[in-house]
């Protein structure tokens, strides 16, 4: 059997080759010992898989959940769990200060941005958990108004940005540069997942992208606002 | 009477029922449902991530779920809802991990370090093992796929990647486990 044939036993094994390329495979199959057992082979490993036991973890990891969750009502920021995570720091470089008011005014954005906007857009109005279960009504999730999000994000963002542009000269053009183009990787995501949830408010996936790239666009910000001119 | 018995849900499902009380703030409902759960999210998260990872991701996940667990609606199974948000939160975490890695693996040459033992009883043990000496991107579409039953063009779009791509990094994967188990 040639490589290409090969390279999509697979496929077979997994009946996605279209109809007339399954017939030719089989016809090889019918004469080659080798490849016969490849395939035997490879549909062993899918069985194998399939019904691989899962099994716990050896360690009770229930005491570091519960001081993640401890005190905090569900759909309300939470503490990170830090377990044995390095704690990075990023390098030191060319720095400018802000005045106090500056990063308290990044700090009251952060606040809205990881909580009051994100709240906004995952909850709302809904019914009583318990009563929606038993009377076998969906737990209510109100619509994500992405106007929301766009306005709490916009503002603060606009703000933090404007103090970068008006301090730039301050900080190290190759550092500028690299914030920059990560500001608009990031702004790219932003904008997709905002556009998608436009369709689709309550996918989860898409809410928890969003979420992650704003928290790493705030994180960004963050990492930028604290350098400071080394003269 | 444990604190983890089980709750008394006349006509409903005990993780719909432990659901609801957890979105009210009820964290013994929710540790009931940790329970019920870990193993599986502690497989996925070590399948995907590796061992070293396992207990902090698994912990991460569960965290989330306290957070999120008033997303659930109630209609599909809450295993299911829960396995697709650890599946995100696995996915947040590659990226930063990855920088943790003492080596990455690339090519069949690291399978050679696993010895070879005869099939039988430590047949799923040469499994895992071999399975965790897999490239991460071969490794994590061949979990995605073969284990916990994703199709191709979801896996695209969870990694993004093209479909081919997860077509041609599963058969990689499943020929590198061959050769060892083989």
């Amino acid at each position: 059997m040639t490589e290409h044939w090969t390279e999509r036993l697979s496929e077979y094994v997994d009946d996605e080759l279209p109809t007339a390329e399954a017939a030719a495979v089989e016809a090889h199959l019918a004469v080659c010992d080798e490849c016969s057992a490849l395939v035997a082979d490879l549909r062993g490993i899918v069985a194998v898989a399939r019904n691989l036991a899962d099994t716990p973890p050896t360690a009770d990891l229930w005491s570091g959940i519960a001081d993640g969750i401890g005190g905090v009502a569900p759909d309300a920021p939470v503490r990170p769990v830090v377990i044995g995570r390095a704690i990075r720091r990023p390098a030191a470089s060319r720095r400018v200060s802000f005045t106090i008011g500056q990063l308290a005014a990044a700090s009251i954005a952060l606040v809205l941005l990881s909580g009051g906007a994100v709240w906004l857009a995952m909850h709302g109005t809904r019914t009583a958990p318990a009563d929606a279960v038993v009377s076998g009504q969906p737990i209510g999730v109100r619509q994500v108004d992405v106007r929301s999000h766009g306005t709490y994000y916009d503002a603060a963002i606009s703000e933090l940005e404007a103090v970068l542009e008006r301090d730039r000269n301050e900080l190290d053009p190759a550092t500028v540069a690299v914030i920059e183009e990560n500001i608009r990787s990031i702004d790219r995501a932003i904008l997709d997942a905002r556009t998608a949830l436009e369709q689709d408010p309550s996918n989860l996936f898409l809410n928890e992208h969003l979420e992650n790239a704003k928290k790493r666009k705030i994180q960004l910000l963050k990492r930028a606002a604290g350098m400071r001119v080394q003269g | 009477m444990s604190i983890l018995t089980e709750p008394k849900s006349v006509g409903v499902e005990p993780d719909r029922a432990d659901a609801s009380l957890a979105a009210e703030g009820d964290t013994t409902a929710f540790e009931r449902l940790y329970r019920r759960h870990a193993a599986r999210i502690h497989s996925l998260s070590r399948r995907m991530l590796g061992s070293e990872f396992a207990d902090e991701v698994t912990q991460d996940v569960f965290v989330r779920v306290w957070q999120k667990i008033g997303l659930f609606r109630g209609d599909s199974a809450f295993g299911t809802w829960l396995h697709r948000l650890a599946v995100n939160v696995i996915l947040a975490r590659r990226a930063d991990l990855a920088r943790h890695r003492e080596r990455f693996l690339d090519g069949d040459a690291p399978l050679a370090l696993v010895s070879s033992r005869p099939a039988g009883s430590d047949a799923r043990l040469d499994f895992e093992a071999a399975l965790q000496l897999l490239p991460s991107g071969a490794r994590q579409i061949f979990v995605l796929h073969d284990i916990e039953g994703y199709k191709h063009e979801e896996i695209a779009q969870m990694l993004d990647v093209s479909a081919g791509t997860s077509k041609s990094q599963l058969h990689r994967a499943r020929m590198a486990l061959r050769q060892h188990l083989g």
